[in-house]
């Protein structure tokens, strides 16, 4: 099958008073229609980024991103437009990220209104009158503002600002991270819902690996900035390879108490990617590192089938 | 909530207007609420002063001068007979509208610019903010006196001269109003759908910097009443004989050992304005404040 | 011997226009060196819980309406507002969730753990900043960094900076309000690691509160899982994550996505959790309850203790409630 979107070698560099920050470097990858890849890693590995250059919200620094085969970084305005019809955002937080003057109704029907989609009003009330009920908000919401909601129904509004120009991908940038679990499990079952109903592909940026775990067709781990490991979400679990996404699985909390997992505590602090040194830029944390790990950077190599790993002690590691 | 009917789950309540939900608040502040039927009982003798004044703005009467307040004169007459109170009801036209005329200049200007400098940023915030800074280092007052005295005096060179003093102050208050909105996520959320940056400024960014700009302007109104009145006070203002409160302060100062009132009632009618309007400015404040609202 | 115990403990905010039931009759006791975790969601008043025994619910609008809070024998619903200064931070103190905005900027992290010691103990400058270094080795942090500022530690240091201001008096009880919730994964593990080594270490009490049932697995030794104000369980660990007795518990689990097991879909809580201005007459969990039955609507549920020590609120575990049973 072809790629919706083909990620290739992506760059996006910020310049702060301190220097380059490398906030996405050299990052590549591709999503299958109806797939969903999930992106996980801690604050400042550049998952958000990622997603705001693929909406081109941020423009990208060097390197190329083909939606269905057309390129789109640096596109022209009429294309770009053309663009947020089909590459749509669910954001993190529903308490800023929605216009608290506004109702739930023309909070929804925002995006039919800027791309002129219906022609009479009735219509796009109608449209609107759906798109409620498919994320599941009642109709008496329907002149109510997002203050007097609770974070559960304001995340399906903006659920339902994103499906509303009925877009075939959509960026999840932590779109369950602000809400409680019980309305977190509520959230994902009608995220997968509206995926098989619609056929969406999406890509899923959260730092909670059981969230994506749970979502993921594919994962991708990232640590400022960089590819650490990619491969299909069953594989990475059962068969982790790169010394970080270890790491970063040992230490979630596991909500049991029989077999508990060994943990593998990581030294040192997270930092920000700004002028990078050479060699690995996980080698200063790594329990593994080598000297040859702070002097060359490790390329992002397919050690299993459809695994890939950017880490030069891979084989040592795992005994492959 | 689940017992709800299905017919009444079906009733979509009404918009609530964002109006109604801040007059409930604003009613909620006592204060506020007097300061506003205050400022509405001004109005209306501003409106109706014709006939609530008993005699004429300008009528004298040379052999009733200097007189304590009386029956016929409730607040006495002045040094050409003029009657106070009647004076005092003229005033407050020039008063208001001296007040909201250069409040307006102020805010067309300043909020403007401060809103350009505010959503662009870079270059054109740079040249604007500096300009301002450096109009902000002369304090207002300065400022306006030098601008009238240029102009001349008059009732219109007034209010252009307190308008144009009071610029920076705006520009301030839109610029940081726009830059604290542009940070929220959902402008981001408006580029994402495709809106174009002036539906995303008209449509976005105003509607939610209002809140801070009517607080300024309602409390700015009051400041260029006074700013009016201390230019007639020292002659540089509305000229006689037309009556203005400031003037009327200045005009009686020379007999304020003798004829308080004078000064007294005058002055009276300038605190009492500015002093429901500071009520009422802050009363929108609490009332347009979405964080006190939940 | 039961270091705090809270009996019968209501707190409510009186509004202008109706009264927000935060904590309604919540029954707790924590033991000499245990650690509780109170789990809950957003709303569920854990936060108000931990203010009313640290005496810092603002009043107006909070107030106390009834209820004790018991510790070390003594009531301290009923000291004045100085002996409770002198209690919080002396024997009762709390560590915030968030890390970036609990410390002064202005001040070294030296100086501001040294302040409480000083505050507290009539000892010598000298002697206080002596203390604070050992507090910094203690929490993982170099002692030569005490003269730093807040801004030149991470998010993790700044949180066991707090710790350590926490605990600089050694205290007898510690209440941490999600302490780990801002942090990274990574860096969780870290803190959370280093609090399990404390508590070895120096054995102080805790009150853990936090919605993260895998933070509690790691750390207590009891849970009590607050909904709408009500404890609705409350057990040891294996009660609670083996012997899972209440409706609402169970929907936790089923909410949580878990790396261990694989599920297709989740079974989440169906609905939102009650407007804490007007709670339903019976228990405030049935309208979300998949296990209801009529009187859950009609009459609140008592606590049942269904084995020793694992408490449950819920009319499904009452001797006479075989009408419920049977729905189920």
């Amino acid at each position: 099958m072809k790629p919706l979107l083909e990620v290739k070698n992506l760059k996006k560099y910020f310049s702060t008073p301190a220097g380059q920050l490398h906030a996405v470097d050299d990052v590549t990858f591709n999503i299958l229609p109806g797939e969903t890849l999930g992106v996980v890693g801690e604050s400042g590995c550049g998952k958000s980024t990622l997603g705001r250059v693929i909406l081109n919200l941020l423009p990208a620094t060097d390197g190329e991103i083909y939606f269905e085969d057309e390129p789109i970084v640096g596109v022209k305005r009429d294309k770009l437009m053309q663009l947020r019809r089909n590459i749509q955002i669910i954001f993190q937080d529903p308490f800023s990220s929605l216009d608290p003057r506004m109702t739930v109704s023309e909070l929804i029907s925002e995006p039919l209104e800027t791309f002129k989609i219906y022609k009479s009003k009735s219509e796009r009330i109608k449209k609107v009158e759906s798109l409620m009920d498919t994320v599941g908000l009642a109709a008496r919401l329907y002149n109510t503002y997002p203050h007097e909601l609770d974070g559960g129904r304001r995340q399906r509004i903006g659920i339902a600002r994103a499906l509303a120009l009925d877009p075939k991908f959509i960026v999840c940038d932590e779109p369950v991270s602000a809400l409680d679990v019980s309305i977190q499990a509520q959230i994902l079952n009608l995220m997968q819902d509206i995926q098989a109903e619609k056929g969406l592909t999406y890509i899923f940026i959260t730092h909670n690996l059981s969230v994506v775990k749970h979502i993921s067709n594919d994962i991708l781990v990232m640590y400022l900035g960089k590819m650490m490991e990619k491969s299909e979400a069953e594989d990475l679990f059962n068969n982790t390879l790169h010394p970080y996404s270890k790491a970063l699985l040992s230490a979630i909390p596991d909500p049991s108490i029989d077999n508990r997992r060994k943990r593998i505590l990581l030294k040192g602090e997270l930092t920000s990617p700004i002028n990078p040194k050479p060699g690995c830029r996980f080698a200063v944390r790594c329990p593994y590192a080598k000297q040859q790990c702070f002097e060359v950077e490790p390329e992002l190599e397919e050690v299993l089938p459809k695994h890939f790993v950017a880490c030069h002690l891979t084989r040592e590691i795992n005994q492959l | 909530m689940s017992t709800m009917s299905v017919s009444a789950a079906k009733k979509i309540p009404k918009k609530k207007s964002r109006f109604a939900e801040t007059s409930r608040l604003f009613a909620k502040n006592r204060l506020a609420v007097i300061g506003l039927i205050v400022l509405i009982l001004l109005a209306l003798v501003a409106i109706f002063s014709n006939q609530i004044a008993p005699y004429g703005e300008d009528e004298q009467n040379l052999r009733n001068t200097l007189q304590t307040p009386s029956a016929e004169h409730i607040m006495g007459t002045d040094n050409l007979g003029r009657d106070v109170f009647s004076r005092i009801v003229y005033g407050s036209r020039i008063s208001l509208v001296v007040g909201f005329i250069s409040v307006g200049i102020g805010l067309a200007i300043g909020g403007g610019l401060g809103a350009i400098a505010g959503y662009f940023g870079g270059r054109s915030d740079n040249i604007i903010m500096r300009v301002f800074d450096m109009m902000m280092a002369i304090p207002s007052m300065i400022l306006a006196i030098a601008i009238c005295a240029a102009l001349g005096p008059g009732m219109l060179n007034t209010m252009i001269a307190v308008g144009f003093s009071t610029v920076p102050n705006y520009a301030r208050v839109v610029r940081s109003a726009v830059l604290t909105v542009k940070q929220q996520e959902f402008i981001e959320a408006a580029h994402a759908t495709g809106s174009s940056n002036v539906r995303i400024i008209l449509k976005h960014i105003l509607p939610n910097c209002l809140a801070p700009i009517i607080v300024q302007a309602s409390l700015g109104v009051a400041g260029a009443i006074l700013s009016a009145a201390s230019m007639s006070f020292i002659g540089l203002g509305v000229q006689p004989p037309t009556a203005e409160w400031g003037g009327m302060l200045s005009a009686g100062r020379t007999y304020v050992r003798n004829q308080p009132h004078l000064v007294l009632f005058p002055g009276i009618a300038i605190m009492m304005t500015i002093f429901s309007l500071n009520l009422v400015g802050d009363g929108l404040r609490d009332a347009l404040d979405p964080r006190l609202k939940r | 011997m039961k270091l705090l115990e809270i009996k019968d403990l209501t707190i409510h905010y009186v509004l202008d226009e109706d009264t927000v039931e935060a904590v309604n009759h919540i029954d707790l006791a924590l033991e000499k060196g245990e650690a509780l975790g109170l789990v809950g969601e957003t709303g569920a008043g854990k936060t108000t819980t931990a203010l009313g025994i640290l005496g810092l619910i603002p009043d107006p609008p909070g107030k106390v309406i009834s209820g004790e809070i018991i510790f070390e024998e003594e009531n301290l619903l009923t000291k004045s507002a100085g002996q409770m200064r002198k209690i919080r931070g002396e024997k009762i103190s709390m560590v915030f969730q968030d890390p970036m905005t609990a410390l002064n900027p202005v001040l070294t992290v030296g100086d501001q753990i040294s302040e409480v010691i000083k505050l507290h103990q009539n000892i010598p400058i000298a002697e206080a900043t002596a203390r604070a270094c050992q507090m910094l080795e203690m929490v993982g942090i170099p002692a030569e960094r005490i003269n730093e500022y807040p801004h030149q530690f991470s998010g993790g240091m700044k949180q066991r900076v707090v710790i350590a201001i926490a605990l600089a008096c050694n205290p007898t009880l510690l209440i941490a309000d999600e302490p780990t919730t801002a942090l990274d994964v990574t860096i969780q593990a870290q803190v959370i690691d280093m609090i399990r080594d404390l508590r070895a270490k120096i054995g102080t009490s805790m009150l853990l509160i936090t919605h993260d049932l895998g933070v509690v697995a790691d750390i207590c030794d009891k849970v009590a899982i607050i909904y709408a104000g009500e404890i609705v369980e409350y057990g040891n660990l294996t009660h609670i994550y083996n012997e899972t007795a209440h409706p609402y518990t169970k929907g936790l689990f089923g909410s949580l996505p878990r790396l261990d097991i694989m599920v297709n879909r989740l079974n989440p809580i169906p609905g939102i959790m009650p407007d804490p201005t007007d709670l339903p007459q019976g228990c405030s969990f049935a309208p979300r309850c998949l296990n209801k039955c009529d009187r859950c609507d009609i009459e609140p549920p008592q606590n049942h203790e269904i084995s020793p020590g694992h408490i449950v609120r819920c009319h499904l575990y009452a001797e006479d409630a075989d009408d419920c049973r049977e729905v189920k």
